[in-house]
């Protein structure tokens, strides 16, 4: 579904990502994981097209997207959340998402657009806060709704970066069962975590990321026992 | 809506009021009310897409200086339209060069164009540079009513076109680019589109305005028509009014000038001082202008 091939950029001095390829197949759930600074942010930003890649091409469902704008990789069905979340503030939660539901897919008429909003305030359990000015939002139902607008465009494939941090443990329980709700509805999803329980709950393939690369991927089993990630999250001397 | 209906409804009737001895001042002073009104609704429409202009004043001014000078070729109504469309031809531009500007960035480019545009009317020989332009007056004076009607016609029109794009789609993507660029462009927004959009509409309005302005004052000079006073009132009327809606400029920009003309009167030179007093009041107390202190005596929502 998505085809990363050799994708590579450099801020400066620094190598973000150096030479990734990566697949992600339809209806799975795809974990990447990696200590701080492993590029998972920046590959995200790759993918979503918030920053241009110097070298490598992304392909999504057999049509090259490497350098289309943002909004573009939206309408071919790419999703995006956010991890710092950025709901409109000055807007209630239904308006938050019906900017996505309106514009996610070029010429959706103003009523299917409701009805998309509609569904996706049921499927996320933000229906009783519809009304609510996304500013007056506790974090738990801010996260919520950065998943529910990224729902709203319609994706086939939705990239959660680290959408669990900062939730309580119960919280982030709740958050799991959103995910596997989202995935069940026929979403494919690729998300960036910290922490492995979450990881271990969800995931049914794991990409492990360092210094910019992919150094291992497979099962959450497979990928725990691999010298090489052992080595990146304990040090060398481990 | 209906807010809007009623002054748009009095404006109409206004010149059929027994108004006696102060008819003539009444009326002038309201057909500057409502063109500055009409300029303030052009600029609100920009800074709903986040973008806020000190360039409205030369947006008005080249309206101003466009329809002075095709009106005697094209007639009144050609002139004025085109008046818009070099506005928004301009808007374009400086749009295109700003994109990647925010905040005060992008306010600060805006107001190095209003200079540049300013200098080169001043410099131009067709514009009748620093000694200034004679205007006809509107239908070339065939009727004594007609430049106050379509400043009327021009005020009916920025409202109108607020409060349609206020409940358009359009709506939606412009709130979305203001609250969040990066955001609103991940969920599809093509936000360059929206900001251009934005630009063009809104310059072709205050273009429009500054035709009709024209032909009201009868005389252009680049000092008068590109002043940054203009700039400025077209910012701080919606501050004043209310932002992102479209009763607030509208009555804002009534009740500024009516102020504004009334306080010279009485206190000739001084005016300025308890003008700005009036404003550095309102923003201190009122951060959401007229329409929040509305919204709050309605008992609304708290402010």
């Amino acid at each position: 579904m998505l085809r990363v091939r050799g994708l590579s950029k450099r801020f400066g001095g620094v190598v973000a990502a150096s030479g990734i390829d990566l697949e992600v197949e339809p209806g799975e759930i795809l974990a990447v994981i990696g200590p701080n600074g492993a590029g998972k942010s920046t590959l995200l930003n790759l993918l979503s097209g918030l920053i241009r890649p110097d070298a490598g091409e992304i392909t999504f469902l057999g049509q090259d997207l490497t350098y289309a704008p943002p909004e573009v990789r939206t309408w071919k069905g790419l999703g995006r959340a956010f991890q710092i979340v950025q709901p409109f503030p000055e807007m209630t939660v239904r308006e938050n998402l019906l900017v996505g539901a309106l514009y996610g897919k070029p010429g959706t008429p103003v009523q299917t657009a409701h009805r998309v909003v509609e569904q996706v305030l049921e499927l996320t359990g933000l229906a009783p806060k519809a009304e609510t000015e996304a500013g007056e939002l506790t974090l738990l139902e801010d996260k919520r709704l950065e998943l529910a607008r990224a729902l709203a465009t319609q994706p086939k494939l939705l990239l959660l970066d680290e959408v669990m941090a900062g939730l309580r443990p119960a919280e982030a329980l709740e958050a799991v069962a959103l995910v596997q709700r989202i995935r069940t509805s026929g979403v494919t999803v690729l998300f960036i975590e910290h922490l492995m329980p979450v990881v271990r709950a969800l995931a049914d393939r794991v990409v492990v990321m360092d210094y910019g690369q992919v150094i291992a991927q497979g099962s959450y089993a497979e990928v725990a026992a691999h010298p090489k990630v052992r080595q990146a999250y304990l040090g060398r001397s481990a | 809506m209906i807010l809007v209906g009623g002054v748009l409804l009095l404006a109409l009737l206004l010149p059929g009021l027994p108004l006696g001895e102060w008819r003539a001042f009444v009326l002038d002073t309201a057909q500057f009310a409502f063109l500055i009104s009409g300029l303030a609704l052009a600029w609100d429409l920009l800074a709903r897409t986040g973008q806020l202009s000190l360039a409205h004043g030369a947006f008005f001014g080249l309206g101003a200086y466009s329809a002075a000078l095709l009106a005697p070729g094209l007639g009144t109504l050609p002139a004025l339209l085109l008046g818009g469309a070099v506005a928004a031809l301009f808007s374009l531009l400086l749009g295109l060069s700003t994109l990647r500007l925010q905040g005060m960035y992008f306010a600060i480019a805006t107001l190095a164009f209003s200079e540049v545009i300013r200098t080169l009317v001043l410099k131009a020989q067709f514009t009748g540079g620093s000694i200034g332009l004679p205007v006809q007056p509107a239908f070339a004076g065939a009727y004594p009513l007609g430049g106050y009607y379509l400043a009327v016609a021009v005020l009916a029109i920025c409202a109108m076109v607020s409060l349609l794009l206020g409940r358009s789609r359009l709506h939606y993507a412009m709130a979305a680019t203001r609250q969040g660029e990066a955001v609103a462009r991940v969920l599809g927004v093509s936000v360059v589109r929206v900001k251009l959009l934005a630009f063009m509409i809104s310059a072709f309005l205050a273009g429009l305005a500054g035709g009709v302005y024209a032909m009201k004052t009868l005389f252009l000079t680049p000092y008068d028509a590109f002043g940054l006073g203009r700039a400025v009132e077209a910012l701080v009327i919606p501050i004043f009014g209310g932002l992102y809606t479209t009763a607030g400029p509208l009555l804002g920009g009534l009740i500024v000038v009516s102020l504004e003309t009334w306080l010279r009167l009485r206190i000739g030179e001084g005016y300025l001082v308890v003008y700005g007093l009036i404003l550095i009041l309102t923003i201190l107390f009122l951060p959401k202008g007229l329409m929040g202190l509305l919204a709050r005596r309605k008992g609304g929502r708290h402010a």
